[in-house]
C-alpha cells in the first residue's frame, strides 16, 4: 500500500497521491487526513487592469492575464487557494471574517470536487484502491464532499475490512494550540477510537490509520510553542516537544496492531515501533510539492517493509 | 480601516501549523555559535603571524568574509527553495544523480565529525592543557605547569578528547532538551570569556604587557630578563621575519578564516524549522559572517596594539619550530598569553574558560548534524535501518550517535597518535561537497522548474538570469577558490599523497557504499531509486 498525509491543499501533490499506485506499484493508495489548505490568495484586480497580489510576504504585481494564470497554478501547487477579484471586494473581504470563511468553504469545496474529477478516471483505469480520511484541520463538510466520490472511499470513523485485515480510521487529534475543527481532549479521543476498536475482531492484526501520532515518539517531535505560538529556542537552537496524543499511544501498547498510519506532525517523519507495532508518519513537504509518503508492504498478516518516499 | 500591507493580502483560516516565525535572532545565535568566534580568532592570531609570512590579517579575514558571504548566498538560495532540515543531502538527492548526492552527503558528514575531533584534541591541546601550565606559571607551582604540559602529550590528548566526544554524544543521547541546555550554558562562558578577553586587551597598554611578560616569563626562557624583545630577535634569528605585505601569503592565511566562517551557513541544517526562511536565514548566514568579521578585525586590532604583531609572530613561531631558549613552555595561543600578560590568575582563568567554551561549542553539534545525515540515509535506505532508530525515552538516535561517536573516537585516536591526519584535510572534501552542490544550484532552476517556480525567489533576476543561478555560481567559485586555496596551503591542508589519497579513496569508498546498500535493499525487494524519483503526473 501506499499512505501519504498532510496534503494541505497541493493540487501537484495530490495528482502525485493518485499516480503513486502506478509508480511505486501499489494495489491501496491510503490518504491520511488535512486535505485542505490553510490561505486564500486574492488576486485584486486594479484600476489600471493589472493585478495586486501576495507571496512569501512580499506585494506581487501581474501585468498580463498569462501572468494571472501562471501565479494561479502556481500557488494551487503550494496548497494555497488563488482567488481573482476587484480590489473593492477584496478591501470588503479584509474586514469580514465571515465572509472570509464563506470564501475558503466555497474555495476548498471547488478544489476538491476537481481533484475528484481529477482522480476517478485514472484511479479506475489503474484499478487500484484509493481511500481517505479528514484530518483535524479539514471542515466537517469535507467529508460530505469525499463521501461523495465514488472513486475514492471515506473512512472516518470507520472500520473498514482490507485484503483480509481490518483498518479503522480517524482523524481526530488531541488538543493543538490552534483550536482546530477535529480536536478534542485525551479521554474523549481515547473513547472515540475505544469505540472502533471494539468493532475490530482481531485488533492485533490490525491497521490504526489514526491522524495523530502517538505521544512521545519519533513521530511527534516538533518545535516546542510560546503562548504567543513561536518557536521556544534554547542556546540558539530550537526546542522540540512531544505533540502526539497519550491516549493514542496507550492503546497501541495495549492493543499492539500490525500497523499505526499517522501524519499530523509534517516534521515528524519517520517509522517507530511500539512493541510489535510499526507506527509510520510520512511528513509533509506539500508546500515544496513533493509528495511524501510511505510504500508499505503487507504480507500474510506481517509488515514485511517499510519505505519512505519522497515523489 | 488602513489599506492591507503586502503581508496582509492574504487571509488565513485557522489551522494547525500556521506558527509565527522562527525568531531571526536565533537563527542567528545558532550560526554565530557555529563559527565559533573564539577558536576563528584563535586560529588566525595563531598560524597568521607566524606561518605565513607576510600575510595581513585584517585583508585576509576580509577576503574569506566576503567569500564566506558568497557561498552564504548561495546556501541562502538553496535554503529559500527547499527549506528543509538535513542540509546539502536534500539539495542534492534533488539537482544531482542520487548516487553522487549520497557520497557528497557522506563526504561532508564525515569531514563535519573530522572537525569534532579536531576541536576535541583543540579541546586538550590549545584549551586545557595549557590554561592548566598558564596557571601554574602565574602560582609559580611547577607541579601544575608540568601537569600542564603532561595533558598536551599523546595519551592526554587521546583521553581527555575522547572523553569530550563521549560527554558530548552522552548529553545528545539524553535527549535534546539537554543538549540545548549545555550549549546555551557554554555559549554564555564563551561569551564572558570573549569579553573578558576583550576588555583585559583595551585596559592592557603595551608598557603593561611587555613587563608583565618579562616578569612572568624571564625567568622561564632562556633569552635574557627582557623577554618580550629576546622573543623577537630568537625567533628573527632562526628565520622569523615579517617581509611586509605578500598577496599570497594573504590568501593562504585567509584559510583560517574561512574554515571557521563555514560554520556561519550551517543553518542550513535547520531550514525545515525556520517558516519565514528567507529573512531568519539571510540574517542567520550573513549576519553570522559579518558579525565574526567585524569582531575578529576589531580583536586583531587589540592584540596588535596590546601584544604587538612581531612578538605575536615570534612568539609562535618559536613555539612551533622550538626555537631554542624561546619556546614557550605552552602553547602561546593569543587568548593564553592575554592571560599571562595581565598577570592576574581570575583572567586567566576566565579568558582560558571562554576559549574552552568555544571550543566545547563545536563538539556535540559536530556530532549532531552527522546524526541527522545518517537518520535521514536510514530513511531513504542508503543507510543500514538500525541508523534511522530512535530511542523511545529519549527520542534521540543512539544507534547514529554511538556510529558517530566511534568515527570520533577513532579520528582523535589518528590525531593525537599519527601525524597522518594532523592538517584539516577533510575540510577540503566538505568545501568541495559544498562548491559541487553550488554549482549544481546554478542549473537548478533550468533541471527543476517545478520546484524552483514555487520558490519565493523564482521571481528574482539579476541580468536576466535566476537569481539562484547567479548567487550559486558566485558560491560555487568561491568555494572552489577555497577548495584549491586550501590545496595549495600545505600547512593549513595541502595535497600530499596520502591525504590525496585519502580523500580520492574516501569519495570513491562513499559511492561504492550507496551501491552495496542499493544491492541489499534490491534483493530485499526495495528500490531505492524511488526514494529520489519525482512521481510523473499523467
Amino acid at each position: 500500500m501506499f499512505f501519504a498525509t498532510d496534503l494541505h491543499g497541493s493540487n501537484v501533490c495530490f495528482k502525485k497521491f493518485v499516480n503513486a499506485g502506478k509508480f511505486y506499484g501499489a494495489s491501496v493508495l491510503i490518504l491520511g487526513g488535512d486535505v485542505t489548505g490553510k490561505m486564500v490568495v486574492p488576486i485584486a484586480e486594479q484600476d489600471d487592469g493589472a493585478h495586486l497580489t501576495s507571496f512569501a510576504g512580499r506585494q506581487v504585481r501581474l501585468e498580463t492575464e498569462d501572468d494571472v494564470a501562471s501565479f494561479e497554478a502556481r500557488v494551487s501547487d503550494m496548497g494555497f487557494y488563488p482567488k481573482v477579484m476587484s480590489e473593492e471586494r477584496f478591501q470588503d473581504l479584509h474586514g469580514d471574517p465571515d465572509a472570509q470563511e464563506e470564501l475558503f468553504h466555497e474555495l476548498i469545496r471547488e478544489r476538491l470536487e476537481e481533484w475528484i474529477q481529477y482522480a476517478e478516471p485514472r484511479l479506475a483505469e489503474q484499478g487500484v484502491k484509493c481511500f481517505a480520511a479528514p484530518g483535524n484541520d479539514d471542515a466537517f463538510f469535507v467529508d460530505e464532499i469525499l463521501g461523495e466520490s465514488e472513486a475514492i472511499e471515506l473512512l472516518e470513523g470507520r472500520v473498514i475490512e482490507l485484503d483480509g485485515m481490518e483498518m479503522l480510521t480517524t482523524g481526530w487529534s488531541n488538543e493543538t494550540p490552534w483550536k482546530t475543527e477535529r480536536e478534542t481532549n485525551e479521554a474523549e479521543l481515547r473513547s472515540m477510537i475505544m469505540s472502533m476498536i471494539d468493532r475490530l475482531s482481531r485488533p492485533e492484526s490490525a491497521i490504526f490509520n489514526i491522524h495523530v501520532p502517538p505521544h512521545a515518539t519519533a513521530l511527534d517531535q516538533c518545535p516546542k510553542l510560546d503562548e504567543n505560538l513561536r518557536p521556544v529556542s534554547s542556546g540558539g537552537n530550537p526546542v522540540m516537544t512531544s505533540a502526539g496524543s497519550t491516549a493514542v499511544r496507550e492503546l497501541i501498547e495495549t492493543h499492539q496492531p500490525l500497523l499505526g498510519l499517522h501524519g499530523h506532525i509534517h516534521e515528524g517523519r519517520g517509522v517507530a515501533r511500539i512493541e510489535r507495532t510499526y507506527c509510520v508518519n510520512p511528513g509533509s513537504s506539500y508546500s515544496e510539492g513533493v509528495l511524501n509518503g510511505s510504500v508499505i508492504r503487507l504480507r500474510q498478516g506481517e509488515v514485511r517493509d517499510v519505505h519512505l518516499t519522497q515523489g | 480601516m488602513t489599506a492591507p500591507t503586502a503581508g496582509d493580502r492574504v487571509f488565513l483560516r485557522k489551522a494547525s501549523g500556521l506558527i509565527k516565525s522562527a525568531s531571526n535572532t536565533d537563527v542567528f545565535i545558532y550560526d554565530i555559535g557555529l563559527v565559533s568566534i573564539g577558536l576563528g580568532l584563535g586560529f588566525l592570531l595563531f598560524y597568521g603571524p607566524a606561518v605565513y609570512l607576510g600575510g595581513d590579517l585584517y585583508v585576509g579575514t576580509l577576503i574569506a568574509g566576503a567569500a564566506m558571504l558568497l557561498v552564504g548566498l548561495g546556501m541562502l538560495t538553496w535554503t529559500i527553495t527547499i527549506p528543509r532540515s538535513g542540509g546539502i543531502y536534500n539539495f542534492g538527492t534533488r539537482s544531482m544523480w542520487p548516487p553522487l548526492a549520497f557520497t557528497l552527503s557522506f563526504v561532508e558528514v564525515t569531514a563535519w565529525l573530522f572537525y569534532g575531533s579536531f576541536g576535541a584534541v583543540y579541546l586538550v591541546q590549545l584549551g586545557i592543557a595549557p590554561s592548566v601550565t598558564a596557571i601554574g606559571i602565574i602560582t609559580d607551582k611547577p607541579g601544575v605547569e608540568s601537569f600542564g604540559t603532561d595533558l598536551a602529550g599523546k595519551w592526554g590528548t587521546f583521553l581527555i578528547g575522547s572523553a569530550a566526544l563521549i560527554i558530548g554524544a552522552i548529553i545528545l543521547a539524553s535527549g535534546m532538551r539537554r543538549f540545548f541546555f549545555s550549549q546555551k550554558v557554554m555559549f554564555t562562558i564563551a561569551v564572558t570569556g570573549t569579553l573578558v578577553f576583550v576588555g583585559a586587551l583595551i585596559f592592557t597598554s603595551r608598557a603593561d604587557f611587555v613587563s608583565n611578560w618579562n616578569s612572568v616569563m624571564g625567568d622561564r626562557l632562556g633569552v635574557g630578563n627582557d623577554a618580550y624583545n629576546g622573543v623577537i630577535q630568537a625567533a628573527q634569528k632562526a628565520g622569523w621575519s615579517d617581509p611586509g605585505f605578500d598577496w599570497k601569503q594573504t590568501l593562504l592565511l585567509s584559510n583560517w578564516a574561512f574554515l571557521p566562517l563555514i560554520g556561519a551557513a550551517f543553518s542550513i541544517s535547520i531550514g525545515g524549522e525556520i517558516k519565514q526562511v528567507g529573512r531568519g536565514q539571510t540574517l542567520g548566514i550573513i549576519g553570522a559572517i559579518t558579525m565574526s568579521v567585524v569582531v575578529w578585525i576589531i580583536s586583531i586590532a587589540l592584540v596588535y596594539k596590546t601584544m604587538g604583531k612581531d612578538f605575536l609572530g615570534a612568539v609562535t613561531y618559536s613555539n612551533l619550530n622550538g626555537v631554542e631558549g624561546a619556546a614557550t613552555p605552552v602553547t602561546p595561543f593569543p587568548t593564553l598569553l592575554t592571560g599571562l600578560g595581565t598577570d592576574s590568575v581570575v583572567l586567566t582563568i576566565l579568558i582560558a574558560l571562554g576559549f574552552i567554551g568555544w571550543i566545547w561549542l563545536w563538539i556535540p553539534t559536530q556530532i549532531l548534524y552527522p546524526t541527522r545525515a545518517l537518520v535521514a540515509w536510514s530513511l531513504d535506505r542508503v543507510a543500514p535501518d538500525t541508523l534511522g532508530t530512535v530511542s523511545e525515552r529519549t527520542h534521540t538516535p543512539i544507534p547514529a550517535i554511538l556510529l558517530c561517536l566511534a568515527g570520533g573516537i577513532t579520528f582523535v585516536g589518528m590525531l593525537a597518535f599519527t601525524s597522518f591526519f594532523q592538517l584539516v584535510i577533510f575540510i577540503e572534501v566538505a568545501v568541495l561537497a559544498w562548491a559541487l552542490v553550488l554549482l549544481a544550484g546554478v542549473f537548478f532552476p533550468y533541471r527543476r522548474p517545478d520546484i524552483y517556480n514555487k520558490s519565493p525567489i523564482a521571481n528574482m533576476k539579476i541580468g536576466g538570469l535566476p537569481v539562484m543561478s547567479v548567487a550559486c555560481a558566485l558560491g560555487a567559485a568561491a568555494a572552489f577558490f577555497y577548495f584549491f586555496n586550501l590545496f595549495f596551503d600545505d600547512f593549513a591542508a595541502g595535497h600530499a599523497r596520502h591525504s590525496m589519497s585519502v580523500l580520492i579513496g574516501w569519495f570513491v569508498g562513499s559511492f561504492i557504499l550507496y551501491w552495496i546498500m542499493w544491492f541489499i535493499r534490491r534483493r530485499q525487494g526495495v528500490n531505492v531509486d524511488l526514494a529520489f524519483k519525482e512521481i510523473p503526473i499523467e
